[in-house]
């Protein structure tokens, strides 16, 4: 009763308040105005040159990333679609996983038969490194799938015969696959072992009499699992297996296999099936495998790290073999390399995306008969995007980074470029996600739409958190690294030197006592409060772990039971390091309005660095000091706000790739574009 | 005040309607700068006059208009520095961007010939209407320049790679290609014309779907002749979509061993009579714009433009001229004479600003806020 009674009054009130008190005050009798699509363009300015911009944060072959942009917008193939008079490419991913499979190996071959690929395995040098991460950054955009097609191919099968064949190896494949008469998948993960590698069941025993290895799967755990272009695509694996030498178990080795004639028909004894439909990446045909004792030459062991001679002795440079097993992991690094750079596109699109629309997009009025409010002048909308777009523009810088470590690689640097990347694989694809669904909702219902991208892509790259090391154990080996490393500064007495832990050698930053707001803004205090952070956890960890092997616990295992610690460690490290491309990037350039607002982004990112709880759960901040990041965080969302659109704009997304509500959401969505 | 005999932009008022109708027939139309200053301010008193729902514009004679007045454009350059000739261009280029974003439908009747800029007055409007009198090109580079007039912005929307096509080789297109491939929005055979026109002066509404259904009566969906290069897209899509003009080249040569097809030699023929320069930052400006609105597409441009006729890197558009409209020997003499001997540098050139005092990028007139079509929305 009571509530029924609160309802009417609840609607009496609304009645009253719009019936008009006095004639005088009601506004006059008019039809309502409907509302109307204005661009961005026309009423947000531009502070600085975007292309520049674009040419800091691209930093090498735009030209050819747009050439590839406009090679697959102009073709029929990639599904171009005309919604408010602009034509948009994407995947029709409610199709069948059939059909997307189909259409992305057509794809694939309009690409190759325009050459993109030419060089991709056959070149060496700089100019092919950056020329392929490129490439593949421009076609993550358009798809996944397509992407993980061309990735198992060139990075994982390809990669493999390039560092773990030698030269007989590459002469024989690697013509074929930049050409794609030859189609490689790569089978490593096993139901019953993922991360896991050494772990692997699939066996190969050298057969002396006749020459051959004979590759089989003992048991049901041993199928290989979730190998891309196993079910209907690839011609030849390369097939990771214990190796078995008169009765000896040297360890897991790689060899080539062929699996599929060129018609397409399965090779005698092996078996093959379909994975089935996934939540997203349904354009790859992912599959399992069985081997039932296949027998391939000699010549098909990857012989790079260790080799059997005809007469079946085993010969490895490296007798180690923990050594061995990580020289052997140490080259398929491309792939991580190119996960994290190609994620940061990726919420490039889901930005670009969703503040083109928060500045297009209205909702509510301050006062009655007023304009309602552009969503992204709501500080709430902002505090939700702005720091978004600041990680994306420090993950472009991170990534800048890691790609020079990759393309200037040398043996001694492969421990380096393994902790980077994994690091920066984890935590780009991990942001990614996280940024993707914040744009999703940040575009309320239209975020739900196919066409609108943003929900879709998410399905498509979630994956991205597990293939090519499951992120947490990736973190969990940055921090081990780092372990490592502390004991063996400290054993030797001897100085930090390399990962940027140089910072370790000197006298511990201190925090200052009475935080103020330019203090907290200065790249000098934010990269000294990360490195306090990353130095005093690495020195817990230290302390935990020994004191878990204290009381008996083996190392891996006092590691495991310290795993918080090293979860905040990896995250301490991580951020430090992209910190420090940006704090770099913005140093090096010259006083204007370029750096002016890469300086504000910069001092946005270091402060969201700097509300991670680790500041507050070990002291490095005060209680206070954590309410004065909160306030100066959304003032500096206030000051980016200005440029927001100059700065998704440098992204240099074509419009294509976006989609409607980036754009006239309002013809996108009208009767006459309803099909009738 | 000029009888009209001499105005060389006739204008009609028709209901709701006017008609602009060029007149310089011995010309061939041409667009010379007191048109483009006339059609400029016919525009702009248009846009804001409620009287005005739909703007016709065709040809005297049997040309719509055959180009820019490229020939006065030297001598005025020849008589008064470069600057006279970047003056042409802004106001042509500003006449072009206000066409691409003008709020009412404009309705171009080529029946003839239209070419260069004669493209830049039709095809930013709303419906292009041909017929089996017209005769496209933009043959800009066998003159040493390269497709101007928002081409990059146009030309760059044709299916596949047919744009680069069409700027590369200054290819001509009759009415039933340019309406295959969107160049026309309609087809009308020419002697419904009178009909079509009375009718669209009796319209009184700036709704686009009306004023399509409208010439929509009068259109006939036009057969294309069997040896039209339009059905050769693939061909012209796996050739011109490749990277640098020598590539182009060296995959039409490719298909010339493989299909010997007569348009692939002369395709091959005249890219290689064009001037190198011009090819490359044709190439380029057509690639760029893709990606680009028609604004900035304009004002890269207007760039582009002013350093042709600064001849600081080249001096191809100045020989072009002597050859082709002065001396008419055809036979120039580009410098530098070989797609290899253009430097990517010197094509990165051609887009920066011109190092000039008090040189101005183009700067484009302001569009209303709110009550622009959402056609015009999308371009820009």
């Amino acid at each position: 009763m009571d509530r029924a009674f609160q309802r009417t009054q609840i609607l009496n009130n609304h009645l009253l308040q719009s019936s008009p008190s006095s004639p005088v005050q009601s506004p006059p009798l008019s039809s309502n105005a409907c509302l109307s699509y204005s661009p961005p363009e026309l009423s947000e300015f531009f502070a600085f040159d975007v292309k520049e911009m674009r040419r800091l944060i691209d930093w090498h072959h735009i030209e050819l990333r747009d050439h590839l942009f406009a090679m697959i917008s102009q073709s029929k193939l990639f599904n171009p679609r005309v919604r408010g008079g602009k034509v948009f490419v994407s995947p029709d991913y409610n199709q069948p996983m059939e059909q997307q499979r189909e259409i992305t190996s057509k794809r694939i071959d309009y690409l190759f038969e325009r050459g993109v690929f030419e060089g991709w395995l056959t070149e060496k040098g700089e100019e092919i490194d950056l020329r392929r991460f490129a490439s593949f950054e421009a076609l993550a955009i358009f798809d996944h799938s397509l992407g993980i097609m061309l990735a198992v191919h060139f990075f994982l099968w390809g990669g493999a015969v390039q560092v773990f064949g030698t030269k007989h190896h590459h002469d024989k494949w690697l013509k074929d696959t930049e050409t794609n008469v030859v189609k490689g998948c790569f089978a490593m993960t096993e139901l019953g072992h993922g991360s896991n590698v050494r772990g692997v069941e699939t066996v190969s025993t050298y057969d002396s009499n006749t020459g051959e290895f004979v590759i089989n799967t003992p048991c049901e755990s041993a199928q290989k699992f979730w190998i891309g272009g196993a079910t209907n695509h690839a011609t030849h694996a390369i097939v990771f297996s214990q190796l078995n030498i008169n009765g000896a178990n040297q360890g897991v080795h790689a060899f080539i296999a062929q699996i599929r004639d060129a018609n397409g028909k399965v090779c005698p004894n092996i078996r093959t099936a379909d994975n089935g439909r996934k939540i997203g990446l349904n354009g790859v045909d992912n599959g399992r495998i069985w081997f039932d004792n296949v027998r391939v030459p000699r010549e098909n062991l990857l012989n790079s790290v260790a080799d059997v001679s005809p007469d079946g002795k085993y010969l490895s440079s490296i007798k180690d073999p923990d050594q061995r097993f990580a020289a052997f992991l140490a080259p398929l690094t491309i792939g991580r390399v190119s996960i994290a750079t190609s994620a940061v596109y990726l919420s490039k699109v889901g930005l670009t995306i969703a503040i083109r629309y928060a500045l297009t997009r209205r909702a509510f009025s301050l006062k009655p008969h007023e304009p309602e409010v552009l969503l992204l002048d709501y500080p709430s909308h902002q505090r939700r995007l702005l720091p978004l777009l600041a990680k994306t523009y420090a993950m472009s810088f991170a990534s800048k980074y890691l790609k020079m470590l990759y393309v200037k690689r040398t043996p001694q640097s492969y421990k380096t470029i393994h902790v980077f990347s994994s690091s920066f694989k984890a935590t780009f694809t991990w942001n990614n996600l996280h940024i993707l669904q914040e744009c999703r909702e940040a575009c309320g219902g239209q975020g739900l739409s196919s066409e609108n991208h943003v929900g879709q892509m998410k399905a498509e790259y979630d994956v991205q958190s597990t293939f090519e090391g499951d992120n947490n154990i990736l973190m969990q080996q940055v921090s081990k690294a780092l372990l490592a490393e502390y004991v063996a500064a400290k054993k030797r007495k001897k100085a930090f030197k390399g990962l940027g832990l140089e910072h370790m050698n000197k006298p511990s930053p201190a925090i200052p006592s009475q935080l103020t707001s330019s203090t907290l803004h200065s790249s000098q205090f934010q990269m000294d409060a990360l490195c306090l952070r990353e130095r005093d956890l690495l020195n817990r960890l230290a302390v935990e772990v020994s004191h878990y092997q204290a009381k008996g616990l083996s190392k891996e295992h006092a590691f495991n039971m310290s795993y918080q610690l090293a979860e905040d460690l990896s995250r301490a490290f991580t951020d430090r390091a992209i910190f420090q491309t940006f704090a770099e990037a913005e140093a090096t350039l010259a006083a204007g309005s370029l750096k002016d607002v890469l300086g504000t982004l910069r001092s946005l990112y270091g402060l969201i660095c700097l509300e991670d709880a680790a500041f507050l759960r070990y002291g490095y901040l005060s209680v206070d000091d954590g309410a004065l990041v909160r306030r100066e965080i959304t003032k500096t969302c206030g000051e980016i706000r200005p440029h927001a659109l100059a700065l998704v704009s440098s992204f240099g997304i074509p419009d294509a790739f976006l989609s409607p509500i980036a754009f006239n959401w309002i013809d996108a969505n009208a009767w006459a574009s309803v099909q009738h | 005040m000029a009888s009209s005999q001499h105005e060389q932009v006739l204008v009609e008022e028709k209901s709701f309607a006017r008609i602009l109708t060029f007149n310089r027939t011995k010309q061939l139309n041409a667009l010379s700068f007191q048109m483009i200053s006339r059609l400029l301010e016919l525009f702009l008193a248009y846009e804001d006059d409620p009287n005005v729902k739909l703007i016709i514009l065709k040809g005297k004679g049997r040309s719509f208009c055959a180009g820019g007045d490229v020939a006065a454009v030297v001598h005025d350059i020849r008589a008064g520095g470069w600057r006279a000739g970047a003056n042409f261009f802004m106001k042509e280029f500003t006449l072009n961007y206000l066409m691409a974003t003008f709020s009412k439908p404009q309705v171009s009747i080529l029946n003839g010939i239209v070419m260069g800029g004669g493209n830049g007055a039709s095809m930013h409007g709303r419906f292009r209407v041909a017929t089996e009198n017209s005769l496209f090109a933009m043959p800009e580079t066998a003159l040493g320049l390269f497709p101007d007039v928002g081409a990059s912005y146009f030309l760059s929307r044709l299916p596949g790679f047919f744009g680069e096509y069409l700027g590369l080789t200054g290819a001509r297109l009759d009415g039933a290609e340019m309406f295959a491939c969107g160049l026309a929005t309609h087809f009308v055979p020419s002697a419904k014309l009178p009909m079509l026109e009375a009718a669209l002066c009796a319209v009184d509404s700036s709704d686009p779907a009306i004023i399509s259904s409208i010439i929509g009566q009068y259109s006939e969906r036009p057969p294309l002749k069997e040896q039209s290069v339009y059905n050769r897209l693939d061909v012209i899509d796996r050739c011109f979509s490749q990277k640098t003009v020598e590539e182009i080249l060296s995959a039409l040569e490719r298909e010339a061993v493989d299909r010997r097809e007569g348009w692939i030699s002369t395709t091959i023929q005249t890219l290689k009579k064009a001037s190198p320069t011009s090819l490359k930052i044709s190439l380029r400006s057509i690639r760029v714009g893709r990606l680009q609105g028609v604004g900035p597409c304009l004002v890269r441009e207007y760039r582009m433009v002013c350093h042709v006729m600064r001849g600081e890197f080249s001096k191809d558009f100045f020989e072009g001229c002597r050859a082709i409209l002065l001396d008419k020997d055809k036979n120039p003499k580009w410098e530098p004479s070989k797609l290899e001997l253009v430097a990517d540098s010197t094509v990165d050139s051609y887009f920066s600003k011109v190092k000039n005092e008090d040189w101005e990028d183009l700067k484009l007139p302001a569009r209303p806020k709110f009550n622009l079509p959402p056609y015009v929305i999308a371009k820009l």
